[in-house]
């Protein structure tokens, strides 16, 4: 499971599968030890009736809920707030028309490539994909489009060539078929060509008609027809200056014969991926033959520069120039090494290469859980919580008691833990009040701090906020005492509010009204984007950054589980930077590197980074995001079957467990 | 049910360059290699113990593609060579002996692969620029108006093969062949682009190598039975020729998707042989006088073209269908309606000819680039290595075509090259260790390695217990005869360095190849044409050789910088 997680990350993104592995395994670890000592804590007199492993099980179910809320909110959340001020970018002006700067990719390029390609060539094979890049790109500003483009149709955008040196990779101009032609005819100035997909020659039958014959002479007839219609299209196309003909099925004999007699070159069997490139760079649609009539206009033509034979390492292809119409200008990369496997190796490194620029270039989305609370509009958690602790609580009440029902009361109906990012906004207003009473036997168990989480569950269901309208029914008195035991588990919940505050953005969905009610908590979904092209450079800066502000974080606020989980996946990132400087000794080992920057941090001065390389950070959280769904994915598994086949007869195997 | 078999685990293994059997193996692999290299290289018998054909040989395509490598190491290696011969058909055997010289020295330094890789690519680097630039000293360029220079590469080639087992005679013939076969594909009048044309190899096993020959045009075999309806052949100034790509053997052509159905009474069979005929009509019309058809003819047809003295050769082949549209000038035919008049081509002269127990029709065209070489050889193994050799050197000429250089053979240019490098590195190492942070311990230590690699690649030519020593003024290789005393006055006792340029008699001093060998500029030896020194040169293929250079460091860096083999033993 883990593997399949990790190739369709892959898949994706192009980037990280190592760092992949590395932070699962150091997530698992920190989990374990955590359950560990949580172990006697954790258990009370009811639960330890329950099974050993039971309870296990839904520690880590709780765990893994507890990781998806962390992903979806608390992630978003730093990287917003924390992290994106340390972003570089790699557009070379901040300004509204993004310019790419050349350095800046080459840097990028060179750390992506460092660990794919080998040290012999991988400066090289760099430099290749960056001029290569540069080459295919138009205009500035359609960059986006060539990495689609790219990453498409890698596979016909490159030739493999075995048996030269690695250095003897170059790029060429245009497009080359990883085919022959059938026929041949030198051309030059003005070269128009056609795609067909079908067969040009008119058959007997078509499928499902029936042909039939009643004389000898019906059949020549009808084979002299086909004969003189071939003719026809192929003079046609000829009178429209058609010079090259592409075709995805084989043609018959008769065909390539007219067209090579008509100054017509061919190319046969293209590949499916083929024709569409084609179709889509040149904006070319297939030339669809007419039934009836000779007399007809072939639209679906287009110009190509040069159409000619290239011989690459005693093979042939086809050369094409092709006229882009679209931001993508046609070129391939013909890619030589001395073994089959290396080739191979660069061609998926490339490949993984645009994809990760593919991803780079690509605004990244952020949503979040918004909560505006307090007349403060506190931006801290911190500050809502100390607010809480010392006591402003009864006022609170007070105030929403003094105003019932004014506001609007924002319930969070999402399950959360589903990652249902969508929260709809009721307004209490409609609610009766009825269904506030329901509401009530709810929060009884909820007030127990000593039950499993399925009642924390439910509380995270039902906000914070409904609590508090409970509350706004009772006397004063009587929820205080109930929010005093309340407490605890309160802060839990908020917590997983709390992280989420104000945000500079387009996605404040509240209605005005609701800023009247500044003392109620309310949650609204919000949403921003990371720019595209954030990079940031490599060394795990990343991680050291995401590491330090998670663990501020933490401190922030303290008893909650979602701390506890922050605080696992903050050690956790740290583990990748020990692992790259495992090898470096005295100023770049590990730890020097760690307290440097967060010296740096602290002081809030630049971080100088040892190294050269950039690295996208949306490749980073991207792949952060997909280990923390791989693990949750793994966690909420509680027992593993294994069905072995033997020869005889075929049974489940399982462990010793009673399901 | 199917049987199930346990899957596996696969092997990873740390490290594998270090672990003694690897390098045993590697070991026994270059021992094949250099014992194979060079003119006086012994000869390789691959066979399999349960019988079947023996191939003895000497060249590395043969050997290694016969050779059963397991290990992932050697693999590699092998490959890496296969494919460079198969773009360049020659420096096989340098390639891969340069390969593992290189990384049996590399691991000898003791050096971390890092720095091994970055210096090596340095090094290589310095090797191509020098290579390429206009002050190379191993390098000569090729003068198109005489032939002596190519006759020389070609003889190199044809020597450097002994499993061909050719006397000084045949070899000789062999290579001026080769030459002539070569000359003939360059088109006379040529435009912007040289399209060069094919020889063809017409195989003769049994016969003396003597008796090869080449011919413009194309030699079609033909059984002795047709060649005796053909005959005689009317005399005219021109034939005229159709090719058809299409089959004349009168099935149905595609009749599309859906079904076909035939009323009864209706002959299908005689429909499209009348067709066929009405095409024989045509031909005829048109005074054709040859028709040659890739596929099948329908005997009727043959007959009526016999009938009117038409001469008709079917089952020519998708092999012989480009030469034969060249020579003749037409174009395939793949209709068998209406055909057009400028699909025909033309021939100057058709005849028969007889070699050996084989007869053949023998098209002469007017004017093409398409020859046939008629190989011949005592048997089948010794033919099989001399066809190969021929292929290599008429690839080896057309690669010169490209690049008009050569480089000096018999182990010169290694033993030049590196004694270039050593100079480069003693006296300008910062250009290097400019930019990499290596110390000059490292690059000293690199360097020794990898001109140790080079000489000794130059030092495997040598097979009969000879000394193999270089001079120290043009950094050429030279080799003693076996038993020579160990102090002697060397001028009498060597007389050419390995590509014949050098004298022994000018004011020379040598060193052993294995000794100390300290840096000197090597200077630049020109052929002198008073001496008569550049008639018997060995000179090797430029191109080649430098892809052969760049391949097997590439290859070795690659080998050396792995660490993990993981192999999946399913």
């Amino acid at each position: 499971m883990v593997v399949a997680c990790v190739s369709s990350h892959l898949r994706r993104t192009g980037d990280g599968a190592k760092t992949f592995i590395i932070l699962l395994c150091h997530l698992l670890r920190g989990l374990h030890t955590v359950i560990d000592k949580e172990q006697d804590s954790l258990i009370s007199k009811n639960i330890q009736t329950h099974r050993r492993h039971w309870k296990n099980c839904c520690q880590w179910k709780f765990i893994s809920q507890a990781l998806l809320t962390f992903q979806t909110q608390i992630l978003d959340y730093i990287m917003d707030h924390y992290l994106s001020k340390h972003f570089l970018t790699i557009f070379s002006s901040s300004t509204e028309e993004r310019t790419l700067c050349r350095s800046s990719l080459e840097l990028l390029l060179e750390a992506y490539f460092c660990g794919r390609v080998g040290r012999n060539n991988h400066y090289f094979i760099s430099q290749l994909m960056c001029n290569y890049f540069f080459k295919c790109m138009a205009c500035e500003s359609g960059f986006e489009e060539v990495f689609d483009l790219v990453d498409d149709y890698f596979v016909e955008l490159n030739v493999g060539v075995t048996g030269l040196p690695v250095s003897d990779s170059r790029i060429i101009a245009g497009l080359v078929l990883h085919r022959d032609f059938s026929v041949y005819c030198p051309a030059d100035g003005d070269i128009r060509i056609v795609i067909v997909t079908e067969t040009i020659q008119p058959l007997f039958s078509a499928s499902a008609s029936e042909f039939i014959l009643n004389s000898e002479a019906q059949f020549q007839t009808s084979q002299f027809w086909i004969m003189e219609k071939t003719k026809a299209i192929v003079k046609h196309l000829q009178s429209q200056n058609v010079k090259l003909l592409l075709s995805s099925v084989k043609q018959p004999d008769l065909v390539t014969y007219y067209a090579g007699l008509n100054g017509i070159s061919v190319v046969e069997c293209l590949s499916p991926e083929e024709v569409s490139l084609i179709q889509r760079v040149m904006g070319l649609s297939p030339f669809i033959l007419p039934q009836a009539s000779s007399q007809y206009e072939i639209c679906n033509t287009a110009s190509v520069k040069f159409c000619k034979p290239l011989t690459l390492r005693s093979k042939r292809y086809v050369h094409l120039g092709l006229i882009s119409t679209c931001s993508f200008v046609p070129h391939c990369i013909v890619l030589c090494g001395p073994v089959q496997g290396l080739v191979e190796q660069h061609e998926g490194a490339l490949h993984g290469a645009f994809k990760m620029l593919r991803q780079l270039f690509k605004d990244l989305d952020l949503s979040y859980m918004i909560q505006t609370s307090d007349q403060n509009h506190t931006s801290s958690p911190l500050t809502y919580k100390d607010s809480r602790e010392s006591n402003p609580l009864p006022e609170i009440v007070n105030g929403l008691i003094q105003r019932p029902y004014q506001g609007t009361v924002v319930k969070n109906k999402g399950n959360l833990a589903k990652t249902q990012t969508y929260l709809k906004v009721y307004s209490n207003l409609v609610v009766p009040s009825v269904e506030l009473e329901t509401c009530i036997p709810c929060s009884t168990p909820k007030v127990t701090p000593t039950d499993t989480y399925q009642t924390n569950e439910t509380l995270r269901c039902l906000a914070p906020t409904k609590t508090r309208t409970i509350d706004d029914n009772e006397p004063f008195i009587e929820s205080n005492s109930a929010n005093s035991t309340a407490e605890n588990t309160g802060i839990e919940i908020s917590s997983e509010n709390l992280q989420v505050t104000k945000i500079a953005g387009k996605g404040n969905m509240l209605p005005v009204r609701e800023k009247s009610l500044e003392m109620c908590t309310s949650q609204s979904y919000c949403c921003s984007t990371l720019p595209a092209g954030c990079v940031l450079p490599v060394g795990g800066n990343f991680e050291i950054l995401l590491h330090y502000y998670l663990l501020n974080y933490t401190r922030k606020c303290q008893q909650s589980e979602e701390s506890v989980v922050s605080m696992i996946i903050a050690n956790a990132l740290l583990g990748i930077p020990q692992v790259l400087y495992k090898s470096k000794k005295g100023k770049y080992s590990f730890p020097q590197i760690y307290i440097r920057t967060l010296h740096a941090l602290q002081t809030s001065q630049p971080i100088v980074s040892s190294q050269k390389g950039l690295e996208s950070v949306a490749g980073k959280y991207q792949l952060l995001t997909s280990v923390l769904q791989c693990l949750t994915k793994i966690l909420t598994i509680d027992l593993v079957i294994n069905i072995r086949r033997q020869p005889r007869e075929m049974y489940d195997q399982d462990s010793d467990e009673e399901v | 049910m199917s049987r199930l078999e346990a899957k596996k685990p696969s092997l990873c293994k740390s490290e594998p360059l270090t672990s003694e059997k690897v390098r045993a193996t590697l070991c026994v692999l270059k021992g094949i290699l250099t014992s194979s290299y060079g003119p006086s290289g012994r000869l390789k018998q691959v066979h399999n113990g349960l019988g079947g054909c023996v191939c003895t040989t000497s060249q590395s395509s043969a050997l290694l593609s016969n050779l059963p490598v397991t290990h992932p190491i050697l693999k590699i290696l092998t490959t890496s060579t296969k494919n460079h011969v198969s773009c360049f058909s020659d420096c096989g055997l340098f390639t891969a002996i340069l390969c593992c010289n290189l990384i049996e020295n590399v691991q000898r330094t003791g050096l971390t692969p890092t720095t091994v890789i970055k210096l090596n690519q340095h090094l290589l680097r310095l090797c191509t620029n020098y290579l390429k630039s206009e002050s190379c000293g191993c390098r000569i360029p090729v003068d198109f108006s005489s032939p002596q220079t190519l006759l020389c590469l070609v003889r190199s080639i044809v020597t450097s093969k002994p499993a061909c087992m050719l006397t000084r005679e045949e070899t000789d013939h062999i290579s001026a062949l080769v030459l002539k076969a070569f000359l003939l594909t360059i088109p006379e009048n040529t435009k912007d682009r040289l399209i060069l044309g094919k020889s063809i190899i017409v195989p003769l096993k049994g016969h003396r190598v003597l008796d090869s020959t080449v011919f413009p045009g194309i030699l079609i075999e033909v059984s002795e039975v047709q060649l005796m309806k053909i005959l005689p052949i009317k005399k005219s100034n021109a034939f005229k020729v159709a090719l058809f790509c299409a089959s004349l053997s009168g099935d149905l052509s595609d009749t599309g998707e859906g079904t076909m159905v035939v009323s009864s009474g209706v002959s299908l069979e005689n429909a499209v042989l009348e067709q066929l005929l009405n095409l024989g009509r045509q031909l005829v019309s048109d005074h054709v006088d040859l028709v040659m058809c890739q596929k099948v003819l329908h005997p009727s047809l043959k007959q009526f073209l016999s009938m009117h003295q038409v001469i008709a050769i079917d089952r020519v082949g998708v092999a012989l269908m480009e030469p034969l549209s060249k020579v003749t000038g037409t174009q395939p035919i793949g209709s068998l309606g209406s055909i057009s008049p400028s699909s025909y081509g033309s021939v100057k002269d058709l005849c028969p000819a007889k070699f050996g127990f084989k007869h053949f029709l023998h098209l002469i065209p007017n004017e093409a680039t398409i020859c046939s070489l008629l190989l011949c050889n005592r048997n089948d193994t010794a033919w099989d290595e001399l066809k190969l050799t021929c292929q290599t050197a008429l690839h080896v000429l057309q690669l010169t075509i490209k690049e008009p250089c050569v480089l000096l053979g018999g182990g010169c240019t290694e033993t030049h090259l590196a004694a270039y490098i050593r100079h480069k590195t003693c006296n300008e190492p910062e250009s290097i260790l400019r930019d990499d942070g290596c110390t000059q311990t490292e690059l000293q230590l690199l360097t020794e390695a990898f001109c140790r690699a080079l000489e000794s690649v130059a030092g495997s030519l040598e097979h009969d217990g000879g000394e193999v020593l270089t001079d120290m003024k043009y950094g050429h290789c030279w080799s003693s005869q076996a038993e020579s005393p160990s102090v002697v006055n060397w001028p009498d006792w060597l007389s050419r360095c390995g590509c014949g340029l050098c004298n022994s008699q000018e004011e020379l001093h040598w060193s052993f190849l294995k000794a100390t060998q300290h840096p000197i500029a090597p200077q630049t030896c020109l052929p002198h044409e008073a001496t008569g020194s550049s008639n018997n040169l060995t000179l090797d293929c430029f191109t080649a050789k430098l892809s052969g250079l760049q391949v097997a460091v590439e290859t070795a860096n690659l080998i050396l910088d792995l660490s993990y083999v993981i192999e999946d033993k399913n």
